[in-house]
């Protein structure tokens, strides 16, 4: 402990800037890995063995519904909870044991909890004073970060004399003027009004870019995790599903959890006919395996978008009628009724529109679904 | 309408204000009187009695024993309430919904009964009289309301500021000061004032518990007063509502009133 004190002191006095760059000393640093992580609390089991690891600079979100257990898994991170089994370690050092003030982790929570009766500049300066940072060097960082996050001017406030909104940047510059290993959001946004949250999450998201500190951040809200995120973990019943890329999840979900917890889906049930296609509805269709391919025979699940469907009039693909076109502004939505099912498309606004009653063909890239095996 | 409500609003604050001023108008006023009686208006104006108290020993060591007592009673409150409020607030333990509910309604038993018993029940343990007894059946009455005091503050307090001190670097020690202390510190305050008002005010607890050689301030005045009814007594309580104003103000200066009363501490 003592030793990465000063290892952080010595890199903050290099640093002229304590915002760092984005090759700077925060972008080295933050190497998270779960591995086996558990939590029992009141008689059941909440977190099941999650294993996960970031990249350092990494913007990683935990989607889940309510009480899945984000919450529980990131004070597990942070040190607040103890861990029932397993290991969690940051830059290859065992932390599983280590309490929450010698982890460097900088938490921001639903709540704000700001200090209410400090000053902003005092709330900021905290964790400064706990590092025994000299005042005039302290004062010089939350004057930096508050500016950082645009609330120059508001430093002499009290938490209570702020808005939302503000509150929540002064509670992410008290974390971040920390320099710490790890960022942790619980649920930031999700007090603030619609407008704001996507502002603040959009000026989140630069900061972090430009500051390179590994951040996890816990939601339910899908669209968010889409639009934040380097990588997503979709939890459900203390179980995560699947983790990757947002563009991975959305179109190739690797449960039906995840497939409908993230929009909409057709989800067409099939055979696998062996190396990577499968029969649905006696049609061969294409679709990308989610882990090992099913083997030959096996009963799958394809999992479709409706933006990736393609209405045409002939062609491979699954055949049916159409049952309702409905124009939508951006988009077009045209449901056709196949062997396996309605399948829904969602077509651009300038589409070639299938009449009613038509027969069509809906196809999409192989690599534009996902199946898994049922 | 709103000025309406407004001039009633005003009117029923002084009215209320003259009723608590008036006895002690009252008391001043015949503190000063020459006659050798109570009387109001006085008739004529003399230091004397004030003079007769200062003469009577008896009256300083009551005095003495009765702020003894009281600050006592307030300093443990502070402490016991802190430390019990923390408790039910924060562990689950065996007893603590018995514990809760025997302190949420010890305001119920009337201070009479309490005396009667607590008289049984000391004498039973061989407890002689003592400062130290009267000192235990104040802490009877004035800890369960510390306890509720601090327990109301702990209820306004963000659980995760105190996680956001913790991951901000701060060691257990330096959480419980500079984030749960704080948050508490006016039902500390509250709870402490309260204390000190209560036990320096008793009166029916301590005519139980005390003996003839250990008598507080509110026991004396009341044993002198049923053989000689003069200005001594409106002397007293002369002095006691200056010990009382001086109290308020020295606390004023540490700590500000107005804090007490949860009132706003901005005035930037
Ligand atoms: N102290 C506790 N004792 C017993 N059960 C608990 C406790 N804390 C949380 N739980 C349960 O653990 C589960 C996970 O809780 P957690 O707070 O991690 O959920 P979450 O995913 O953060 O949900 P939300 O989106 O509502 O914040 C929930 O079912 C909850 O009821
Ligand atoms: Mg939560």
């Amino acid at each position: 402990m003592r030793t990465r004190t000063t290892r952080q002191e010595a890199e903050r006095s290099v640093s002229t800037s304590t915002t760092g760059t984005p090759a700077g000393p925060a972008a080295r640093r933050g190497r998270l890995r779960l591995d086996g992580v558990r939590k029992v609390l009141g008689g059941k089991e909440v977190v099941s063995a999650v294993d996960l690891e970031t990249e350092p600079g990494e913007f990683l979100t935990l989607l889940g519904p309510s009480g899945c257990g984000k919450t529980t898994t990131l004070n597990m991170v942070a040190g607040h909870l103890g861990a029932d089994g397993g290991v969690i370690e940051v830059d290859g050092t065992d932390v599983t044991g280590t309490p929450p003030h010698r982890r460097s982790m900088g938490m921001v929570f639903q709540s704000y909890a700001l200090f209410p009766h400090m000053t902003i500049a005092d709330n900021v300066a905290f964790g400064l004073r706990m590092r025994k940072v000299p005042a005039a060097e302290r004062r010089r960082q939350v004057e930096e970060v508050l500016e950082m996050v645009g609330l120059d001017g508001m430093a002499g406030r009290h938490p209570r004399q702020l808005s939302g909104g503000q509150q929540q940047r002064a509670a992410l510059a008290r974390a971040l003027v920390i320099q710490p290993d790890l960022l942790l959001l619980d649920e930031p946004f999700s007090n603030l009004d619609a407008q704001l949250r996507v502002r603040l999450r959009e000026e989140v998201v630069a900061l972090q870019r430009r500051i390179g500190t590994t951040t996890i951040l816990v939601t339910h809200d899908q669209e968010e995790a889409l639009a934040v995120s380097d990588r997503i973990a979709v939890m459900a019943d203390g179980v995560i599903h699947q983790l990757d890329r947002p563009r991975e999840i959305y179109l190739r979900p690797a449960t039906d959890f995840v497939a409908q917890f993230i929009g909409e889906v057709n989800a067409l049930d099939g055979t696998a006919t062996g190396g990577g296609a499968c029969e649905v509805a006696g049609a061969r269709v294409g679709a990308t395996a989610v882990g090992d391919p099913p083997a030959q025979g096996a009963g799958v699940r394809v999992y479709v978008r409706p933006e990736v469907v393609r209405i045409q009039a002939d062609g491979d693909g699954l055949r049916g009628t159409v049952r309702e076109t409905r124009f939508l502004g951006s988009r077009i939505r045209c449901v056709v009724a196949t062997g396996a099912g309605e399948v829904t498309a969602a077509l651009p606004f300038d589409a070639q529109v299938p009449a009613m009653g038509e027969e069509v063909t809906c196809a999409w890239r192989p690599s534009d679904a996902s199946m898994a095996v049922r | 309408m709103t000025r309406l409500t407004r001039v009633l609003g005003t009117g029923f604050a002084v009215l209320v204000g003259l009723f608590l001023i008036a006895p002690v108008v009252v008391t001043v006023a015949s503190s000063l009187t020459t006659t050798s009686y109570v009387t109001f208006p006085p008739k004529g104006i003399t230091l004397r009695w004030y003079a007769e108290v200062f003469g009577k020993p008896e009256f300083l060591s009551s005095f003495v024993l009765s702020a003894g007592v009281a600050l006592a009673a307030a300093a443990i409150s502070a402490v016991v309430g802190l430390a019990g409020g923390l408790a039910i607030h924060r562990y689950r333990f065996p007893g603590r919904g018995a514990l809760e509910a025997v302190l949420s309604s010890a305001f119920a038993v009337p201070t009479i009964v309490l005396g009667i018993g607590l008289l049984q029940w000391f004498a039973q343990m061989g407890l002689a009289s003592s400062p130290f007894t009267l000192l235990l059946a104040h802490l009877v009455l004035t800890v369960p309301y510390a306890v509720r005091l601090v327990l109301a503050g702990l209820a306004g307090l963000d659980r995760s500021a105190e996680k956001a001190a913790a991951g901000l670097g701060a060691p257990p020690f330096l959480v419980f000061w500079h984030v749960t202390l704080p948050a508490v510190r006016g039902a500390l305050i509250g709870g402490a004032f309260f204390a000190f008002i209560t036990s320096f005010d008793d009166l029916t607890v301590a005519l139980f518990v005390v003996t003839t050689d250990l008598q507080t301030l509110p026991v004396r005045i009341f044993n002198y007063m049923q053989y000689d009814y003069d200005p001594t007594v409106t002397a007293i309580g002369t002095l006691m509502v200056l010990f009382a104003v001086v109290a308020v103000v020295v606390i004023e200066r540490f700590v500000g009133v107005a804090r007490l009363f949860g009132a706003d501490t901005d005035h930037k």
